[in-house]
């Protein structure tokens, strides 16, 4: 299986510069992953590795496991997100604490960051250096961080510690905001980190359990929390927020129904999208107050993101076997392709 | 050697139960001495396989090891000595019952039974009971059964039995264990202690099983007294304690530690004569388990169940027709970390008859029903049949209903994004067996197919909220084929015995159509032992299959071929002290293979032992 998946990116590789070289007068391709989908598997939770598999722009070829096929080797146990910083990406490693950085369009292998983590998340790049959600023990609530990796020669140069159970990063001129969803626990906060100091110079309250931001055209940042579970025996309501990030003060509160726990939010334009118990529902960020509008029902997501009017949605089926990625049409609403990609799939990104 | 003649005894009369017939009494007080003969009685017509007492039994570390080289279960082990789960017949490790005196043990929190946790070494023999048998043995024994029994000795000199070893990976076994018996008492005591530093190579990496030490302790004692001639008091004992690192695999390192303790308690009086054996039975049931995800910190998550049972069981022979009728009510109390105080209590009610219709003709009918104080138990029924073509050649055909219930975990967890459900049902499965023995002067070859259908098959899944909760998802069949041929021969001072088997297992998900993970379509094994005066030899070929790590059959672990050896040699016995030392080298190819993918099982290792007996 490994081998034909190897023949397969080779055929691929050869197509897709032959493809380059009848084009007329082009740019330089920047390799075999240049234009397309990247899709993020975790893999098998207790052992094995997670994989990227490549998906081109026109949807016509998939090619799984590009990591492991460039560079001969796997990326690590339960492949958590990638993070990208110019043309690199950072692929992480959750259960391995291990950070694989690579070439965004050849996924040639650069460099590997072991140290200084401990049960990473979520990568971004900033200010010239790179930021990283870490849990930390699972055990100790009060030793979790944010990593900060050198972006030269691909080390942990510092740490800063934060609340428990840091999840979503997202940068915004100088600042990072990290959503602290709780790891296995519940938290209710967003980190204002200033880059330059290095130090959370703000903490906002948010609804319980945040899982993800979007930052709007105006500078406002989404936060999308979903409630505490039902089974913790202390259910609340999903909530989402809007940060006005001048002052870094709440500006709205969006309070869902209690038994209502929506997440992955995402935007395009001025719309933003989240997946609800099997819908996907979007609004205007000019909307004051939740419209609940179902743009797909019945569906089942692992994760989502939203590009260039198609959404991207992911189903991991019975977690053990490869999964797949089905592209919606949202003009029309209709599945345009499903394709198979990894086990897990959780991430979608696009080169 | 009483030993032998005890496995001789129950060989014998699982074939030949019909010569015996009119020696009633002395199948009853055998019954009675014997602990848990209800496979021999009320198993006619199934697959039963005693393991065979000879040189490799004696240095095993495991019931995984003496299994996996003893028949045809494969064994997913999360690195060497670490939690180590069953497929029986294609079956889950929910669906593989071990037995213990007659009492299902396997956990109450997680449903399977920890083969790493049972030192067999104690135990007089330890058979293999293929198929359902869950009118006898209760929830889980759907691919099989694992019956581990204590049998008690009278009229016995006092023996001891002392053995050491030493090997690779810096690892160490100790066992002492002593039997006596008088004309009515009769004791034995067991203790063994095995740790490992078990940091192994991962061949063709420059890795190690960095977090992969282990010790664990075991201690067995039992009790048999006869009040008169026709009351009997026994009392078995057995705690296991384990301390293991967990190992990593390939691509994840590990800091985690485990410790459990398994303690199995049970007094049972009888009352016999050559009709009727009353037996009431009292047991207490301890599994407790602490997980340390970081062996460097004080936390850990905990489970633990006490169960408190009690059994009925009222035997009674006329002529050619055995009844017997069991109740059982048992009460369980679980607590953990993840779950908050359950319990549950349950009652059943077993019927067994048996009937030797000619002197070649026997069959069954076994019926149980169970009343559970959290879920619904199904009926479940046992029909098989024994018939004797000639002196060599038998069918046996068998059909049963079995079931598995929810576990603890399955109904009660809570937390860290999981939650049990109340509403999960229980596994209920149907098969049907035909086998076929021919028994030849020194040799009998066997052939049994198999064909077994599952419903509601308890996994764990995330809901629409991703909560992972255990849900009925899936219907499984499983068919398949086993052979098996046995030979032995004596010449001069020769002694050779040779064990094969041979099992093709479909195990599919009826929904796919895809074989379940981790069953390996071909299974074989052969086992040679030879003794020439004082030297013994014994080698050990195992052949697994290729095996699905991905229900879609998309990724998958490669076949393997290992093999281990050994060599004992007898001392010349002075007055009553006899000496065997002997070396043992597991994986003597060196073959890189995995049984869980990302989990490299051990390179080429060396045992050595010295067993003193007097």
């Amino acid at each position: 299986m490994k081998i034909k998946n190897a023949f397969l990116s080779l055929m691929i590789l050869g197509l897709s510069l032959s493809c380059t070289n009848d084009d007329d007068g082009g740019e330089a391709p920047l390799g075999a992953y240049e234009n397309g989908i990247l899709v993020s598997n975790e893999g098998p939770f207790s052992n094995g590795s997670g994989t990227v598999t490549f998906i081109s722009a026109d949807l016509s070829v998939v090619d799984p496991a590009i990591y492991k096929n460039t560079n001969g080797e796997d990326l690590g146990n339960v492949v958590q997100s990638i993070g990208f910083a110019e043309d690199e990406a950072f692929v992480i490693a959750n259960v391995s604490n291990k950070i694989n950085v690579v070439n965004r369009y050849t996924f040639e292998k650069i460099a590997s960051i072991e140290e200084g983590l401990n049960n990473p998340r979520y990568f971004v790049a900033v200010n010239g250096k790179g930021y990283v959600t870490n849990w930390g023990d699972t055990a100790d609530e009060t030793d979790d961080f944010v990593a900060i990796i050198n972006l030269q020669n691909y080390t942990v140069e510092g740490s800063i510690s934060v609340a428990l159970g840091p999840e979503a990063i997202l940068a915004h001129n100088n600042t990072v905001y990290v959503a602290h969803q709780g790891a296995w626990g519940q938290n209710n906060k967003v980190s204002v980190i200033n880059t330059d100091s290095n130090e959370v110079v703000k903490s906002i309250t948010v609804g319980d359990v945040p899982n993800s931001m979007q930052l709007d055209a105006s500078g406002n940042l989404w936060v999308l929390a979903s409630g505490k579970p039902s089974y913790t025996n202390d259910e609340t309501a999903g909530v989402l927020s809007k940060i006005n990030t001048t002052t870094n003060e709440v500006d709205s509160n969006y309070e869902f129904n209690t038994t209502e726990h929506p997440g992955l939010l995402q935007m395009e334009g001025s719309t933003l999208y989240y997946y609800m118990g099997g819908s996907v529902y979007h609004q205007n960020v000019s909307a004051t107050s939740l419209s609940k509008e179902v743009v797909l029902s019945e569906v089942g997501f692992y994760t989502m993101a939203v590009s260039e009017g198609r959404l991207y949605g992911t189903d991991a089926g019975d977690y053990a076997s490869n999964g797949t990625l089905t592209v919606y049409d949202l003009s029309t609403k209709l599945a345009v392709e499903t394709l198979d990609v990894g086990i897990i799939p959780g991430g979608v990104y696009f080169n | 050697m009483e030993k032998k003649e005890i496995i001789l005894l129950l060989l014998t009369l699982c074939g030949m139960m019909t010569v015996y017939a009119q020696k009633d009494s002395v199948i009853v007080l055998d019954e009675v001495v014997l602990s848990d003969t209800k496979f021999l009685h009320f198993s006619k017509g199934v697959k039963v396989r005693v393991i065979s007492d000879s040189v490799q039994q004696k240095t095993v570390s495991s019931l995984t090891d003496l299994l996996r080289a003893n028949s045809t279960i494969y064994f997913k082990e999360n690195g060497y000595g670490m939690v180590s789960s069953a497929s029986f017949r294609g079956t889950n490790a929910q669906q593989t019952a071990v037995v213990w005196n007659g009492i299902t043990i396997n956990s109450q929190l997680t449903g399977q039974t920890d083969f790493n946790t049972i030192i067999p070494e104690n135990y007089d023999n330890v058979v293999v009971r293929s198929g359902g048998g869950s009118v006898q043995y209760g929830s889980g024994a759907v691919g099989g059964s694992i019956l581990l029994n204590d049998s008690f000795g009278f009229n016995e000199d006092w023996k001891n039995k002392f053995s050491v070893g030493y090997g690779s990976f810096n690892s160490s076994q100790l066992t002492y264990n002593t039997t006596y018996g008088s004309d009515k008492l009769s004791f034995n005591f067991g203790v063994n202690r095995r740790a490992s530093d078990n940091d192994y190579k991962y061949l063709g990496t420059d890795k190690r099983n960095e977090n992969g030490a282990y010790e664990v302790i075991n201690i067995n004692g039992n009790a048999g007294y006869f009040i008169n001639r026709n009351k009997m008091l026994k009392i078995f004992h057995n705690t296991f304690i384990g301390d293991r690192d967990f190992s990593g695999t390939l691509t994840a390192p590990a800091d985690e530690n485990y410790k459990d303790v398994n303690s199995r308690s049970l007094l049972e009086l009888s009352s016999f004569n050559e009709q009727k054996v009353v037996r009431i039975k009292a047991g207490h049931l301890y599994e407790r388990y602490r997980y340390f995800p970081n062996k460097e910190r004080n936390e850990f998550s905990f489970g633990e169940a006490n169960t408190f049972l009690a059994k009925y069981d009222y035997k009674y022979q006329l002529n050619k027709l055995s009844l017997n009728g069991i109740v059982d009510v048992a009460s369980i109390r679980a607590k953990g970390s993840s779950i908050e105080k359950a319990s549950r209590n349950s009652v059943s009610g077993t019927i067994l008859i048996s009937h030797d219709l000619t002197e070649t003709l026997s069959y069954g009918v076994n019926l149980r029903q169970e009343v559970v104080s959290d879920f619904k138990s199904p009926f479940l029924v046992a029909l098989n049949s024994n018939y004797k073509l000639n002196s060599n050649y038998t069918l046996q055909l068998n059909a049963s209903k079995n079931h598995r219930v929810p576990t603890f975990n399955d109904l009660y967890w809570i937390g860290a994004g999981a939650s049990g459900n109340l509403e999960v049902l229980p596994e209920t499965s149907w098969q049907v067996e035909l086998g076929q023995t021919y028994e030849g002067e020194n040799y009998s070859f066997s052939a049994n197919m198999y064909a077994i259908k599952s419903n509601n098959s308890i996994q764990w899944r995330p809901n629409d909220q991703g909560i992972w909760m255990a849900m009925n998802v899936q219907e499984v069949s499983q068919y398949g084929l086993e052979l098996g041929l046995d030979y032995s021969t004596n010449w001069d001072q020769h002694k050779l015995l040779w064990e094969n088997e041979y099992a093709f297992t479909k195990s599919l998900d009826n929904a796919t159509n895809n074989q379940l993970l981790y069953v390996p379509l071909h299974k074989f094994r052969s086992n040679i032992a030879y003794q020439y005066r004082r030297i013994a030899f014994f080698g050990q070929i195992l052949y697994n299959g290729l095996v699905y790590t991905t229900t879609d059959e998309s990724e998958d672990l490669p076949g393997y071929l290992v093999s281990h050896i050994g060599l004992d040699y007898h001392w010349p016995s002075t007055s009553k002290l006899k000496v065997t030392t002997g070396l043992k080298v597991n994986n003597i190819f060196n073959k890189n293979y995995q049984n869980v993918a990302y989990r490299p099982m051990p390179n080429r290792n060396f045992q050595l032992h010295i067993i003193t007996k007097f």
